[in-house]
């Protein structure tokens, strides 16, 4: 099993990482290789034992620096959890920005990010064809005196049976719009919140795994009681060979990186598997924005004489 | 009449300085502004020598600089403006209002599109018993005007709104209580 990883180029897979972002070659390579010096010291195949993993003395993680200290609201304290054996060990505790995760969830708010995502890319195909599209109606059906009928100009007027429709569909039609900037991060806050509060937010160390076998991470998310579809969040967007390989067969396993996060694909996963350098870079990211005095000029539209 | 005569030489001069020929043109046109178009870097001889004159002044440049978030205040010493810092400790009241990113009481002036435009005062970023502290402002607001004030409570973005022009009111009050 491991040495047809090793003998396939990763390129082969289909990596489906969430929004599928284009991986240059040359890194994957880097990464199998490192895979396969690893190999050589370590037992991958899922039948033999996997090899004992030595810590050294818990609690490895033992406090977080938090930037923007907060005044009276009490930061939220998290486990950190290993993702090198099934069974869940504890590395130690953090303390998560109450204001990032800590936040009252805006419902209102959740909702007009998810709306906002799947409307922004969608385009309307539907498509109706107006009086001068319809096929004939160039013709004056009858001489405007003397039938004693009603006058027409032509027998494809809306106000004929098969005639042109006035104000219907066009194709294609975008429904693109920007949602506001502090709602798009007030989304992310409330989801993020929302998470924590209901125990569907979870802390690891890294997404490394010691084998690339599908059920080992399977097995792993069914013995911590994690939801059925699990979003792992880390900082780089190249993810570990391994969890790659395994997390590849399942649809509902994502990875995804910390600039991809959003609140949609929050809501669509029961559970969120954030790494302590995918949390580091979201407080950073959203804590910058809450604190910052100079977004005005930035959120402007762009002038030519702009700096 | 000389200055406009040195002026048309200099003019001239400048005009046969202009005139180019078709492989100069050539030249000319290169796009610099993509990477792979920009000529590989040369060995340091190739370019002018510099000399660095001092990275302490650097912090010259830097203090020019606008910050990008507000600094934090002195613990004491007045301000000549009627702003006064948070306080330490939170207030023992069952609501809080947390002060903005710019350490300033959150109390506005909202103008509603009505006909006769209406003055709206907002107190934002709410916490805890948005009823009890609606109730407060209130009674306070009611007690010091002599009239029935007209209010609005939102318990899902958490805010309080008043019909009338009441920042000040709003604002020393809320001051008193510690916020």
């Amino acid at each position: 099993m491991a040495t047809k990883i090793i003998n396939k180029t990763v390129t082969e897979f289909s990596l489906r990482i969430t929004r599928c972002f284009f991986v240059p070659s040359k890194t994957i390579q880097t990464n199998a290789t490192l895979f396969q010096e690893r190999l050589e010291t370590s037992i991958t195949n899922v039948e033999e034992q996997l090899p004992t993993t030595i810590r050294p003395p818990l609690p490895i993680i033992h406090s977080r620096k938090l930037a923007f200290p907060p005044k009276f609201k009490a930061p939220r304290q998290v486990w950190v959890s290993n993702m090198d054996t099934v069974e869940e060990e504890k590395l130690g505790l953090i303390d998560l920005h109450p204001e990032v995760f800590a936040e009252r969830p805006r419902v209102d708010i959740i909702h007009e990010n998810v709306r906002w995502q799947q409307l922004y890319r969608h385009v309307s195909y539907a498509n109706t064809k107006m009086r001068y599209e319809v096929r004939g109606g160039g013709k004056k059906p009858r001489q405007q005196k003397g039938s004693g009928r009603s006058r027409h100009g032509s027998i494809r007027s809306p106000i004929w049976r098969g005639g042109g429709i006035v104000h219907g569909p066009r194709s294609p039609t975008p429904y693109f719009y920007m949602l506001g900037f502090n709602t798009r991060l007030n989304g992310l806050r409330s989801t993020l919140s929302a998470k924590l509060a209901q125990d569907d937010l979870h802390i690891v160390d890294s997404l490394d795994i010691p084998t690339d076998d599908p059920s080992y991470l399977e097995k792993l998310v069914e013995e911590r009681g994690w939801g059925p579809a699990v979003l792992f969040v880390d900082d780089n967007d190249i993810m570990p060979l391994n969890i790659t390989a395994a997390s590849d067969s399942y649809g509902h396993y994502n990875l995804m990186p910390v600039y991809g996060l959003n609140v949609y694909s929050m809501l669509k996963h029961h559970t969120l598997v954030l790494t302590l350098a995918a949390v580091e870079r979201l407080e950073e990211r959203l804590l910058f924005h809450l604190n910052r005095n100079d977004a005005a000029s930035a959120g402007q539209k762009y002038r030519l004489d702009s700096v | 009449m000389a200055s406009v005569a040195a002026r048309s030489f200099v003019f001239r001069q400048q005009m046969n300085t202009r005139r180019f020929d078709f492989a100069s043109c050539l030249k000319i046109k290169s796009f610099y502004s993509s990477y792979s178009a920009n000529p590989k870097e040369k060995s340091p001889e190739n370019y002018t020598q510099y000399h660095e004159v001092s990275s302490d002044n650097w912090k010259f440049v830097e203090r020019l600089k606008p910050p990008t978030v507000v600094p934090s205040f002195p613990k004491n010493g007045s301000c000549f403006s009627d702003w006064t810092p948070p306080p330490d400790t939170p207030p023992n009241l069952p609501y809080f209002v947390k002060r903005t990113k710019n350490f300033m009481v959150p109390v506005y002036l909202n103008f509603e599109a009505v006909r006769n435009q209406r003055k709206i005062t907002m107190v934002k970023h709410i916490e805890g018993d948005i009823w009890a502290l609606e109730k407060a402002i209130k009674s306070h607001l009611e007690e010091v005007t002599k009239r029935q004030v007209v209010s609005q409570v939102h318990e899902v973005a958490m805010y309080i709104k008043f019909r009338g022009d009441y920042v000040l009111h709003v604002k020393k009050w809320l001051l008193n209580a510690g916020f």
